[in-house]
């Protein structure tokens, strides 16, 4: 079996500003490291492995300094580790990322199973899962809670708003994982400078069938035109009726309109 | 490809019933649209939810019954809707709710048409008659951004609950579309059992979506008896301030505060609670803040969207009454 995860490098902290001059994310003194739902990700692969002897490769789109995560995840357990990295693949939207990941991934070939983090903690879309599948043609499914391999299919658990779902998953499938998936391990420094003697795999665009229109900031619809710190939310400060009776009649009209007492909860 | 100029809304659906994000979209739409606002609807061949939603009063809504569909399959939605679009010709704009299922189910939509989608908006606004402004959080809601998508359509976004408030509508005008026919790909990679999520039970208040929570103002034997009825009836937990929490039955789980618990619920009521900065530390991420005290400059009153000034006890009661 050939498992392929995906990993982000974030911030460590999610506590940016915004630097007054440049009007952009202050990233200055924050150094990188995997996105913790990826860690879930990659700890699913781990169990995989250790129950059917699967291969697991971990791959990355970013800048070179993403390798950090990639040795990281070598010293964990991966087996290879591909960094996808261009010039050209800069500026990308959720889109043009996918567009480049599903064909990293058709590049290697014969994948299983391609596994993600239900989001990243600093773009927060949770949109590569599903359009990855989508270009790869897979099934999906998103927001794995538990998960169960059983000779060539998935057992699956997941979570909506008011249902719970047990599926059943035949290989090939795509699946993202949150973090009540498992707990992953964490290493060490030694184990981390050992891993270096795998080495990362570098892929440029070059290296991959790609169709220029479709990567990098020419390959993305959309555009962020602004970013800002929000102020602290300023609360209505509604005075209510003084009898209080008219006063609690007043509130649950409002909160039934605002849709925040729904009845029959 | 032909473009419709129509603003359209998914309608999500939880175990037969329309989610109330749904509704809140369609008041939005009717709002900043200038652009009729369709709502489209999957939903099993028995069900007629459009009668729910005509109530929010959208220009249109198209319901494909199916009941392989209404099992909600991502790619099998995907493929419906694709296939509906094809028909139709795409929309201006197609708005999801940024819940598990529009989540998962709009970035695949998103990559089959090959348009943008914004994430977990919490604002959206036309410029223009048809561009879509949509104000998004990112890094764990420190930093806001606006994204355009200025040259494809759909402009795609998924919004988060509660943002906006749903309002009924009469619009005698409501065309309701059926479609019974439309060819289903069915996708055989799985199989997917749903059944309704058990209610929860000792809720803690960390997690808690309601809290009532109780002060030095309201302390009495029979105030507490009062705010535990209250909290039953709203579904609530019962938190308190650090005061209280030398009775024997609360302890630090208990205690909303710098030194307790932060707290982040849809909504909290505050019951004879002064609002110093070690408590108010911990409620910064309520949603909806209302607040009892018989101080007319109680601190806490800043803190909250809705307020009464008197006596706690006599406004728990009342409010029982009122949510009979
Ligand atoms: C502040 C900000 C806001 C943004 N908002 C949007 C938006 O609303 N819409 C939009 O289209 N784009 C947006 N982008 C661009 C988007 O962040 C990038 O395209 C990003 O690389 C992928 O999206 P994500 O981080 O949201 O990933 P998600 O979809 O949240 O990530 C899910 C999983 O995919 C995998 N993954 C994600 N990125 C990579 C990668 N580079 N390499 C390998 N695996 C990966 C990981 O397993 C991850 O857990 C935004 C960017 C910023 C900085
Ligand atoms: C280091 C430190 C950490 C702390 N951490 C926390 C913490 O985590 N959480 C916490 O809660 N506190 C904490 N405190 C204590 C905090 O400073 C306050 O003392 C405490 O929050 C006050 O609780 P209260 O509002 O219930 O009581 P009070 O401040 O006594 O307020 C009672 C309020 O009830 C009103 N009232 C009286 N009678 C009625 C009535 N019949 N109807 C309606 N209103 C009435 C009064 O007008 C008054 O506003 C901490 C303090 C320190 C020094």
């Amino acid at each position: 079996m050939k498992i392929v995860v995906g990993i982000k490098q974030v911030p460590e902290t999610t506590n940016v500003k915004i630097n007054e001059k440049t009007k952009n994310i202050d990233r200055r003194g924050i150094s990188g490291v995997i996105n913790q739902y990826d860690r879930h990700a990659l700890e699913a692969a781990f169990d995989i492995k250790a129950k059917t002897g699967a291969e697991v490769i971990v791959m990355t789109m970013g800048p070179d300094d993403f390798v950090v995560s990639l040795q990281e995840a070598l010293a964990l357990g991966a087996d290879s580790a591909i960094l996808l990295s261009d010039r050209a693949f800069a500026g990308a939207d959720t889109l043009a990322t996918g567009y480049v990941l599903s064909e990293a991934i058709k590049k290697i070939g014969d994948v299983d199973l391609v596994l993600l983090g239900q989001q990243s903690v600093d773009a927060d879309t949770g949109q590569m899962g599903p359009i990855v599948s989508e270009f790869l043609d897979m099934s999906q499914v998103t927001y794995a809670s538990k998960l169960d391999v059983d000779g060539d299919t998935l057992r699956i658990k997941r979570y909506l708003e008011t249902v719970e779902q047990d599926v059943i998953a035949k290989l090939p499938v795509l699946v993202t994982v949150t973090d009540q998936a498992n707990e992953p391990k964490y290493v060490n420094v030694v184990e981390i400078a050992k891993s270096f003697e795998k080495s990362v795999i570098t892929w440029h665009a070059s290296d991959l069938n790609l169709d220029d229109d479709r990567v990098g900031q020419a390959g993305s619809p959309s555009v962020v035109r602004s970013i800002s710190s929000p102020e602290a939310v300023a609360k209505d400060n509604h005075k209510l009726a003084d009898n209080p009776q008219d006063a609690a009649d007043e509130l649950v009209r409002i909160l039934k309109d605002k849709n925040i007492l729904v009845e029959d909860k | 490809m032909e473009l419709l100029k129509e603003n359209w809304i998914f309608a999500e659906v939880d175990l037969n019933k329309v989610n109330p994000i749904t509704y809140q979209l369609i008041t939005k739409m009717n709002q900043i649209s200038n652009l009729p606002v369709t709502v489209v609807l999957i939903e099993g061949s028995n069900e007629s939810l459009e009668d729910d939603i005509k109530e929010y009063g959208p220009d249109k809504i198209i319901t494909i019954k199916n009941d392989q569909l209404a099992q909600g399959n991502d790619l099998e939605m995907t493929n419906a809707l694709d296939t509906l679009i094809d028909k139709t010709g795409r929309p201006n704009s197609f708005v999801f709710a940024a819940t598990v299922v529009g989540r998962s189910l709009a970035p695949r939509l998103q990559a089959r048409l090959r348009t943008g989608l914004t994430a977990d908006c919490l604002d959206l606004h036309f410029e223009d008659d048809d561009t879509l402004v949509q104000t998004k959080p990112s890094y764990g809601d420190n930093i806001m951004c606006e994204i355009v998508v200025p040259n494809h359509r759909p402009q795609m976004a998924t919004v988060r609950s509660n943002v906006f408030e749903a309002k009924k509508f009469n619009n005698p005008s409501t065309k309701v579309i059926n479609i019974t026919n439309l060819k289903v790909v069915k996708d055989n990679q799985l199989t997917i059992l749903s059944k309704p999520l058990p209610q929860e039970s000792a809720e803690s208040i960390t997690e808690a979506s309601r809290i009532v929570a109780i002060g030095r103002g309201d302390k009495t034997e029979e105030n507490l008896t009062n705010a535990k009825r209250l909290a039953d009836k709203l579904h609530a937990v019962i938190g308190v301030t650090r005061p209280l929490t030398d009775l024997d039955e609360f302890d630090i789980n208990d205690q909303i505060g710098q030194s307790g618990q932060s707290v982040s619920p849809d909504i909290l009521i505050n019951l004879g609670i002064s609002g110093a900065v070690q408590y108010t530390a911990g409620i910064s991420n309520a949603k909806t803040i209302v607040s009892a005290n018989t101080d007319k400059d109680a601190p806490i009153f800043k803190y909250s969207d809705y307020y009464y000034v008197g006596n706690a006890e006599e406004f728990s009661k009342a409010l029982e009454r009122a949510l009979q």
